[in-house]
């Protein structure tokens, strides 16, 4: 070794105190374009974390990960995007995709730092520079990766609809459910808002790849009435669809129909296979609406035995006596119970529990009750002449028709009320030939009524005066018909907060006269069927059930569900009830079968 | 009823028989979860009734607050006899009806006594009673006229 090779470590020294030729920032500042596609921006508020970034991105950079602030929101995952700048290539396309807008690109490009695993970051939860910058890539107005708006739904035309009790809705053709099910981003929010968490996505795919028994089976498992649901459901789901937030949501409902409506009755039991065996338990249920008859199929599907008790001479609840058949036709209402029935389901009808047998009897004769009445009692307005013989109820105007008897409405009808039961009321009395005038005392979005149907009702001729107040029914001149005086009415900010309330104007009276008056504002239920002795020990407010876990009762024996144990009160709640309700039953009767909750050992 | 002391506690005595009264039906209720519904009906007389102590004693004043929203729900409603299977919409009508009253008994005495102390405890008293007949009709509003 010379002495050039020893001292030459030692010459790189005298540069140790000179200018660097690197930096550690870029010697100038370069901004990016205006639309650079640079880092990303999250406007967490805005997004719901449905994953649609996280499924398109071709790269595999974004992961959904929690953000504790956001979860427990209504139609929020609670998840947002995780992007990983090693693995991006800034191609944009979840940008593109993003249901909500909430997404976009900054035009920052520069990050530096000696970790390089900093490079993530959950965009709009950790806080970076350029989440408030104002350029950078957006997506194009009007630009979308789906189509924004849904296959439109066939319908009758409002001047035929009247005519006759045939269904309004006429359903998607083939062709047409396709498309609109191409539009659905698979998501799942719909799934974790749907009282019954039915499996949407995986039924809708059932759509695109044309297995249409595969989609009944995904919905039979946590929903005995699809024919059903698949018209009339409150889809809640549809609220929170997230292509609903730039566009029109999924048509999740009709979707559901047209799987329900490619399957005939007969091929059921091959395509559900439900396994039927004897458990050697009986159980009796009381009401055979969906709630009850969704705790029965799924009762029998785990090996009990089941009895229901049904104090009309047909099943089908509110959904057969109110719903009216332009909306649920009885034929796809039987498609559902007829099925249910098949599983060896024993209905007793004409049989009220209370009047024809007493509960205690099931209470002995049975290892456990579900309860399941609903709210069959009209709530009375309690205004002055109530009681003339012309002021019918909502509920006995479409008990009548569902049971084939004329309501007797006459040619002009005042409605009282603003839920779907005034709404069908006025539609059915449409359909006998009236005049309908429904008074509602707030304003129409403050009408509890299903917006279709309040749509369809106007669509139909009746005509909707809001903010009026009933205060006295009048005797009028013909015995057959009835005077109403009304008062107009001032929509108030209640101090405490909530919806602002009507209050009445005085000064601004009216007195009009009609055939017949339809009272629409309300039902309770109808305990009296249980002694006092009973009541007393279960837990009830305001005239219905507070269950606690898997709808039990404060009574080892009595489950409750549907209409009478739910603020709710609609088709999807009480068969989700049933559901519930039925899985507390069979661990309450078979608890050494379960090891953990829903875990049952077989 | 000349003095202040005496008009309180008229009004104090008119809660505590509205507590009772309550009390009373709850006890003979026969509809399921009646019972516990008018115990709270009673609870709520009964803080009533302990707001007016505390005014008499100086310890809170029956200060005039903005008007009071009157719904007037129950000045078109039929009266309802209390009865042991008396409804969750009866003991309602029962309870914004007995409001009512005593409301218009406060305003109607208010109006004939001069300008004064008196007076103006009496407006006190109409106040209170409209913001009780406020909470009873803002039930009704909210579970009864649900679909209305």
């Amino acid at each position: 070794m010379n002495l050039k090779d020893l001292l030459s470590p030692f010459y790189v020294w005298q540069r140790a105190f000179e200018k660097p030729y690197t930096s550690i920032r870029p010697i100038q500042e370069r901004p990016g374009s205006a639309a650079y596609r640079g880092f990303h921006i999250n406007v967490s508020e805005e997004c719901i974390g449905c994953g649609t970034c996280h499924t398109i991105c071709q790269n595999g950079a974004i992961d959904m990960v929690r953000a504790e602030e956001f979860e427990g929101r209504n139609g929020d995952s609670g998840l947002r995007p995780r992007f990983d700048y090693g693995r991006c290539c800034w191609c944009g396309l979840c940008v593109d995709i993003c249901t909500a807008g909430s997404l976009r690109m900054s035009n920052e490009y520069t990050w530096i730092t000696s970790d390089p695993t900093e490079f993530h970051f959950t965009a709009g939860v950790e806080h970076t520079t350029w989440q408030e910058n104002p350029l950078g890539y957006r997506r194009a107005e009007g630009y979308h990766l789906y189509p924004p708006q849904r296959i439109e739904m066939q319908m009758l035309a409002a001047d035929e609809s009247v005519q006759s009790f045939d269904e309004v809705v006429t359903g998607y053709s083939e062709e047409q459910a396709r498309l609109e099910a191409d539009r659905c981003i698979e998501c799942g929010i719909c799934v974790a808002t749907c009282p019954a968490h039915m499996d949407v996505p995986d039924y809708i795919r059932s759509i695109r790849e044309g297995d249409y028994e595969q989609g009944l089976q995904l919905m039979y498992r946590t929903n005995p009435f699809p024919a059903t649901c698949g018209r009339i459901c409150t889809r809640r789901c549809e609220s929170v669809c997230p292509v609903g937030i730039q566009g029109e949501p999924i048509a999740i409902r009709w979707l559901k129909r047209f799987i329900v409506d490619q399957v005939a009755p007969q091929d059921y039991a091959r395509i559900l296979a439900d396994p039927c065996g004897d458990s050697g338990q009986r159980v009796a249920i009381i009401g055979a609406g969906p709630g009850g008859l969704s705790a029965a199929y799924y009762l029998r599907k785990q090996g009990h035995a089941v009895t229901v008790f049904e104090a009309q001479e047909t099943a089908g609840g509110m959904l057969r006596y109110g719903v009216p058949s332009y909306r649920l036709p009885d034929a796809d209402l039987d498609k559902d119970i007829s099925y249910i029935v098949s599983l060896g389901v024993d209905i007793q009808y004409n049989t009220r529990i209370g009047r024809d047998l007493p509960f205690e009897q099931l209470l002995q004769d049975y290892a456990a009750v579900f309860l399941s009445t609903g709210l069959s009692v009209p709530s009375s307005m309690r205004i002055h002449g109530e009681d003339h013989p012309r002021v019918l109820s909502g509920l006995q105007v479409l008990a009548d028709v569902a049971s084939g008897r004329d309501p007797g409405v006459g040619r002009k009808v005042a409605v009282i009320g603003g839920g779907n039961v005034a709404m069908d009321a006025s539609r059915v009395s449409r359909r006998f030939g009236a005049d309908v005038t429904i008074l509602y005392r707030r304003r129409i979005a403050d009408m509890p009524a299903d917006d279709e149907e309040i749509h369809e009702s106007q669509e139909e001729g009746c005509r909707i005066v809001t903010q009026s107040i009933p205060v006295e029914i009048i005797a009028a001149d013909n015995p057959q018909q009835v005077s109403i005086k009304w008062g107009e009415a001032e929509m108030v900010q209640d101090p405490k907060g909530g919806r602002p309330r009507p209050v009445l104007q005085e000064d601004r009276m009216h007195v009009e006269t009609y055939d017949c008056i339809i009272s629409a504002i309300g039902q309770g239920s109808d305990l009296d069927f249980l002694s006092k002795e009973v009541q007393d020990q279960l837990a009830i407010e305001w005239g219905k059930f507070t269950p606690g876990e898997y709808q039990h009762t404060q009574l080892e024996k009595i489950f409750v569900g549907g209409d009478v144990a739910n603020r709710v009160a609609d088709a999807i709640s009480a068969i989700e009830d049933g559901h519930h309700a039925a899985r507390g039953i069979d661990r309450f009767l078979n608890p050494e079968a379960y090891t953990q909750p829903d875990q049952k050992v077989n | 009823m000349n003095s202040v002391d005496e008009i309180l506690d008229y009004a104090i005595d008119q809660e505590q028989q509205a507590a009772d009264f309550y009390a009373d039906l709850a006890g003979r209720a026969e509809k399921a979860g009646m019972k516990d519904i008018l115990l709270d009906f009673a609870a709520e007389e009964q803080g009533h009734k302990e707001r007016l102590l505390a005014v008499k004693a100086g310890d809170h004043e029956l200060t005039p607050e903005q008007e009071i929203l009157d719904l007037k729900i129950s000045d078109y409603l039929v009266e309802i006899e209390a009865k042991e299977n008396i409804s969750y919409q009866d003991a309602l009508i029962v309870a914004m009806k007995r409001e009512r009253a005593a409301f218009q008994l406060y305003s109607d005495m208010a109006a004939r006594v001069p300008e004064g102390h008196l007076k103006e405890v009496l407006e006190g008293l109409a106040k209170e009673e409209a913001k009780h007949k406020l909470f009873f009709e803002s039930e009704y509003d909210e579970r009864v006229l649900q679909d209305n």
